[in-house]
């Protein structure tokens, strides 16, 4: 789902990382401040967390497979900004140890990913929670998965529309690769395993979902 | 070349890798392109056949794919052949940005480069420390879940046993973080 490195300019790339920032320092001073000895363990172990979530597979029809995301899962248990800041520190490990992903894109991954597809689920589970919980976790779930899939894609059909030379594929093709197999496959995956997860963590009175 | 033992020549090497990668990424002429890998090559000799397999393996599938499919778009909707050469500056930036982190990342011990910022290592070494507890978990689950079963798990035995599992890795998650943060009080911070 996220931009690889070389798909967009840092004419794009750096106002992200602008956008970013505020919310980077904001997550900075919170959690890494005095209180560092309370909260950089819990930001430490969430982001560990997201991290290994998203290396569970799940095989899909057409012999290919998705990964979950979870990042709405914490958006739901703790915060969104928490869930953002999880989710810029997953894609920094990602591409600062593992070699995945991108570190010019991180910013624009990490405000498609950890903030906007989040925040719309969050919204979405807010908005329907009182006609039905199942409902509104998996709507959460699939919201965060559909609006962060059109995020990546905006942002790549923009770079086209600003320099069509360096990202040649146009938006057409850019969005109907990216939301056909998000709409029919990935975010369906995400809903259900927001619904199979948060019921679980409840049964296990581990930490209850915050209005 | 920086060595991974030395920090300070890891840290320039990493301010260098930084720049570099943002310059490439403005990069759109396939010559300069070009250049600018025969460049990356040279000087990072040293396993470059390994990292351009994991380059390979990482860029070609998205460059590949997404070029057949808009070149295959194009053609139906426009009844000519686009031109190739920005699809190939493309795949080249993506590849040349690809191996040259790579091969910096081979020469770094990035934890060491990062020492005068102790606060980011601490949260660097709690997370990689978690990834690697957390992990153990979730292949055990995975292990369990293939030997109970009688067939190859499908897709939905997967996702209730991520559910299953999730409440699992919160249980260990937070009582990682309440030991981490005991031992970081009693040390003083």
């Amino acid at each position: 789902m996220h931009v690889p490195d070389g798909f967009v300019s840092p004419q794009l790339a750096l106002p992200a990382f602008a956008a970013c920032a505020p919310l980077w320092a904001w997550g900075a001073r919170r959690h890494l401040g005095r209180d560092a000895a309370e909260s950089l363990p819990v930001v430490g172990t969430l982001t560990a967390l997201a991290f290994v979530i998203q290396t569970i597979m799940i095989p899909v029809p057409g012999g290919t497979s998705t990964h979950l995301v979870g990042i709405m899962l914490l958006a739901l248990l703790y915060h969104p900004l928490l869930a953002f800041v999880a989710e810029s520190l997953v894609l920094a490990v990602q591409a600062l140890f593992f070699g995945a992903g991108g570190v010019t894109v991180l910013g624009i991954n990490a405000l498609a990913m950890g903030l906007l597809g989040p925040l719309a689920g969050w919204l979405a589970w807010r908005a329907l929670r009182r006609l039905s919980e199942p409902l509104a976790l998996f709507a959460a779930g699939w919201a965060s998965t559909q609006v962060a899939t059109l995020a990546v894609a905006g942002a790549l059909a923009l770079q086209h529309r600003l320099d069509p030379g360096y990202l040649p594929t146009p938006p057409e093709v850019l969005v109907t690769a990216m939301m056909i197999p998000s709409l029919a496959v990935a975010g369906v995956v995400e809903g259900l395993y927001t619904v199979f997860a948060m019921s679980l963590l409840r049964k296990a009175r581990l930490r209850g979902v915050e209005g | 070349m920086a060595s991974r033992a030395d920090p300070r020549a890891g840290r320039r090497l990493l301010a260098a890798w930084l720049v570099g990668v943002f310059a490439l990424s403005a990069l759109r002429d396939p010559g300069a392109l070009a250049a600018a890998a025969l460049a990356a090559l040279l000087l990072f000799r040293a396993g470059a056949a390994r990292n351009l397999a994991r380059t390979a393996r990482a860029v070609l599938p998205v460059t590949a794919g997404l070029a057949l499919a808009s070149l295959a778009y194009l053609r139906l909707a426009g009844g000519a052949w686009p031109p190739a050469a920005p699809y190939l500056a493309l795949g080249l930036r993506a590849a040349v940005i690809a191996f040259a982190t790579l091969s910096v990342l081979d020469r770094v011990d990035l934890l060491r480069a990062l020492a005068p910022h102790p606060t980011l290592t601490r949260l660097l070494v709690v997370t990689l420390a978690q990834i690697h507890a957390l992990r153990l978990l979730a292949t055990e689950s995975r292990d369990g879940l293939r030997s109970r079963l009688p067939r190859r798990p499908g897709a939905l035995d997967l996702l209730r046993n991520a559910g299953g599992l999730t409440a699992a890795l919160f249980a260990l998650a937070a009582r990682n973080a309440r030991d981490v943060s005991d031992a970081m009080r009693a040390r003083g911070f």
